[in-house]
């Protein structure tokens, strides 16, 4: 056993296809940082939107579903088909080459030495891979009847979302806590602030930013991350529908694997493949809808025994590529599903905060919407969130505004512009500014002016309308001893109100406002 | 090759290095606190100080920051003392462009230099509340104020002028462009600061009477000059937004200000002393403020009132708004405080016309 490892270790540095692979992982840790980059510049549209929202017009799977869902063609959505293209060349190349999330499960993948145990101890089987085929045809079919919840599952949007609502807010915590703990020390005070004033606000944001299930979302990407200790790459073994997709057009793919006469049979290439997609049983032959094209065969092969060559041929099915069996599963997940969802109590009556971010139309919403969560980083306020409850379980993660988190702030009209696929409508200023997003109400049962009788009269200054949709009363109110008091009342005028929230963002009563905006 | 690191080597660096900051941390707890703000002056009870022995004035530290009863009440604020007598208490100029408003009216009150010594750190404090609106809406400081007190602070060799504000409606970012005030002042040569919500400070207030403790951001504390520059406009509560409403901005916590208004206001005030008021009455907001919106609650009057006293530069600006002083309850809390005057009558203000 250990000697097979040494072996492998002793040709790949002897092996000159090294700089094969180490091209590779350049171009993976160069595409990770660009999508780090374009993901940062997102807050606030930094860089403009038809830039940092090209990672996600590229992913052929949420442009392919949304064109389904929404029966629309987006023109910026096009460009997914560079990925399919590329696919069809060079086979499931973006997973091993370009994928975000990949390159992710490659950092934090298990050295070779301990791969090696685990799988000797328990080989999962290769049935299991068909689980991201039926994950892939029930995403296309609830797609069809306009649904598009399951696009959660989608890598970039996982990533995207899990690093907007909790990696960011994390680490600025995190760097927030340093920065603290340094500042107090006169000497650190001026390179602190330096720093500071260098990250703040173009990298991190320069209050600290909330998002409800923080943890949570977090966890779906530490669970796809310690997936890896079953096998390296689980996720896009076995669980990814972009892989999924990308896989089946690889059956096609013009540039291949080949294993040649040369081939001695010393297992090495299935032992170092990160998708075990290298089969001893099978001559050492591998499933293109499976190989990630990483190369990490061709630097291992002592021999010269295997390579990347093109060719017109389709790749033979295997027992765990997409049947008959398996789209009646997707078909028979999907449809009950959807129909059990649209008679889920939300769709009669909507919840009472569903607040969507300006100019949505509530109707066609959840067939345009991807879930990439772009909207929720761009926001400055942090007010759009993933949805929890508010848009039922078929609309969960979808953007709501949530007034007490964040305002939409009358000054911004970036989420329309940052959307790729248009859901949320791109709107000049002039026209976001009279977009009703809810309606205000006061609770006078806890209104400090209305309930305690105290000046207070925020949420009339935070109004942003010209002509403030809170107005002031001033009230006589008699108390104890025949004594009358004079307090300003705050009354909602809901013919102008468009309900950007910061009047329930401010509002200075403890926990839960004393002025809510509500579903229109 | 380096050598990499095994993960053992890691964690015990990680570990090591946590540790030595924690134990700094509790170090740090057993001696003196020595945050920005010299505690001595704050945590002393006032009337005890300064001791019976000190017949001279208080630490020059901590007298533009911090002010006692005892300095309080001298007739003139404790930091009019660059101007040298002879000069006015309060300078209008009216009729000009920003720029030579501004200059007219430090040419009146004796000059720059009197307010700020060579080499200074000057903070300028306009009012940039919100990101909604251009200058033209009235709800921001004029930019060719701003950026005309950033020359002359240069000029008259300031170190580094900054320029902020907190708004409370958009991010400072927008807001600093939308305002037009980032492209004056980098023009003019200064720097526009974001505040960062660690650098504030937790002080005390002294002579607070309601207002005890609040979070102040710590250059304010710090800088040699402040230099407050409101615009003039009307507010619900407040009445009317100038100098002292404009002190608001550099603190955390405001929500805590809106109870009791008048009398927070002027224990905020008691605490930062701007070495200059500059109200900023280009353009006055006479409703819908502070946020504004409409162009017809805007009024272009081209005045400029500045003063070392910021309650007498706000009482004048009342006036503009057809106001006596006294209506405004944050002034009455002032004058009671002894922060300043309010009565204009008395105090020798000098108008000038531009152009006439």
């Amino acid at each position: 056993m250990s000697d097979a490892v040494d072996d492998i270790e002793r040709t790949i540095i002897k092996h000159p296809h090294r700089r094969w692979t180490t091209f590779r992982k350049l171009t993976q840790y160069l595409a990770l940082i660009l999508f780090l980059l374009l993901f940062v510049f997102t807050w606030q549209e930094q860089w403009t939107a038809e830039l940092v929202n090209l990672p996600i017009r590229l992913d052929p799977l949420a442009m392919l579903a949304h064109l389904l869902a929404s029966r629309t063609f987006v023109a910026g959505s096009a460009i997914a088909l560079t990925v399919v293209i590329l696919t069809l060349l060079v086979g499931r190349a973006w997973c091993g080459w370009l994928c975000p999330l990949g390159t992710i499960l490659d950092i934090f993948s298990l050295s070779s030495r301990k791969r090696q145990s685990c799988l000797e101890k328990k080989p999962i089987a290769p049935k299991w891979r068909s689980v991201k085929y039926i994950l892939l045809m029930t995403i296309l079919v609830a797609a069809l009847f306009g649904n598009l919840s399951l696009l959660i599952f989608d890598p970039l949007t996982l990533l995207f979302r899990t690093l907007s609502t909790s990696i960011w807010p994390a680490l600025d915590q995190l760097v927030t806590a340093v920065e603290i703990a340094l500042y107090q020390y006169p000497a650190l005070a001026r390179p602190i602030s330096s720093f500071d004033a260098w990250i703040r606000p173009q990298i991190l944001p320069p209050f600290p930013l909330h998002y409800r299930q923080s943890l949570l979302l977090g966890a779906v990407l530490l669970t796809v991350i310690l997936l890896n200790v079953a096998a390296s790459r689980f996720w896009c073994r076995y669980l990814c529908p972009l892989g999924a997709l990308l896989g089946l057009l690889s059956k096609f793919a013009i540039v291949t694997r080949k294993v040649s006469i040369e081939c001695k049979g010393c297992n090495i290439c299935s032992q170092v493949c990160p998708t075990g997609t290298i089969d001893p049983a099978k001559n050492y032959a591998s499933d293109p809808g499976e190989c990630t094209v990483c190369l990490d065969c061709l630097e291992a092969c002592p021999r010269g025994g295997n390579s990347f060559t093109p060719g017109l041929s389709i790749a033979p099915w295997n027992t765990y590529d997409p049947n008959r069996r398996q789209a009646l599963y997707a078909l028979a997940g999907a449809i009950p599903a959807l129909t059990m969802l649209r008679s889920d109590a939300i769709k009669k009556h909507p919840h009472p905060h569903l607040l969507r971010p300006p100019g949505v139309n509530e109707d066609d919403f959840l067939s345009r919407c991807i879930r990439c969560g772009e909207c929720v980083r761009a926001c400055p306020t942090a007010g759009l969130q993933p949805s929890i409850s508010e848009a039922g379980l078929e609309g969960i993660w979808t953007p709501v505004l949530i007034p007490r988190m964040g305002y939409c702030d009358y000054s911004c009209a970036v989420c329309g512009r940052i959307c790729p696929t248009n859901a949320i409508p791109e709107l000049d200023l002039a026209v976001k500014r009279v977009q009703v997003i809810g309606k205000a109400y006061i609770d006078q049962n806890r209104c400090i002016a209305w309930a305690d009788h105290i000046d207070c009269i925020v949420c009339e200054e935070m109004c942003p309308l010209p002509e403030k949709a809170i107005h002031l009363e001033e009230n006589y109110i008699e108390i104890a001893d025949q004594q009358e008091i004079s307090v300003l009342l705050p009354f909602v005028d809901r013919n102008i109100c468009i309900g950007c929230g910061i009047c329930e963002y401010k509002c200075p009563v403890t926990g839960q406002s004393a002025i809510r905006v509500f579903t229109a | 090759m380096v050598k990499k690191m095994t993960r053992r080597e890691f964690l015990s660096s990680v570990a090591l290095s946590m540790g030595a900051l924690t134990l700094n941390q509790l170090l740090a707890g057993c001696k003196p606190k020595t945050v920005p703000l010299d505690p001595t002056a704050t945590d002393v009870p006032t009337s005890t100080f300064p001791p019976p022995t000190a017949t001279g004035p208080l630490p020059t530290k901590t007298t533009s920051q911090v002010v006692t009863p005892e300095s309080t009440l001298t007739k003139s604020p404790p930091t009019a003392e660059p101007t040298a007598v002879g000069y006015p208490d309060l300078v209008v100029t009216r009729g000009g462009d920003p720029d030579s408003l501004v200059r007219t009216a430090l040419a009146a009150l004796g000059g720059i230099q009197g307010f700020v010594p060579k080499g200074a750190h000057v903070i300028v404090k306009p009012n940039i509340c919100v990101a909604y609106h251009s200058f033209e809406y009235a709800a921001t400081t004029n930019p060719w104020v701003v950026a005309s007190l950033v020359k002359l602070c240069l000029e008259a060799g300031a170190s580094r002028v900054q320029v902020m504000d907190f708004p409370f409606g958009g991010t400072a970012q927008e807001a600093y462009v939308r305002s037009g005030i980032e492209e004056q002042v980098k023009a003019a040569g200064g720097e526009m600061v974001i505040m960062p919500f660690f650098r504030y400070v937790k002080t005390d207030i002294p002579g607070g009477i309601d207002l005890r403790q609040t979070d102040v951001f710590d250059d304010i504390l710090n800088c040699d000059v402040l230099i407050n520059v409101p615009i003039a406009k009307h507010h619900s509560l407040a009445r009317l937004t100038l100098g002292m409403k404009n002190l608001m901005g550099v603190i955390l916590d405001r929500q805590a200000l809106h109870r009791n208004l008048g009398q927070r206001l002027a224990d905020l005030t008691s605490l930062i002393r701007p070495t200059l008021t500059v109200v900023d009455a280009v353009r006055i907001l006479k409703r819908g403020g502070p946020s504004g919106g409409n162009l017809a609650d805007v009024q272009q009057i081209d005045t400029l009132i500045a003063s070392a006293d910021i309650i007498a530069a706000d009482s004048y600006a009342a006036t503009l708004f057809d106001l006596q002083p006294l209506e405004l309850p944050f002034i009455q809390a002032g004058v009671n405080m002894g922060l300043g005057r309010c009565d204009l009558e008395n105090l020798h203000i000098e108008e000038v016309k531009i152009g006439v």
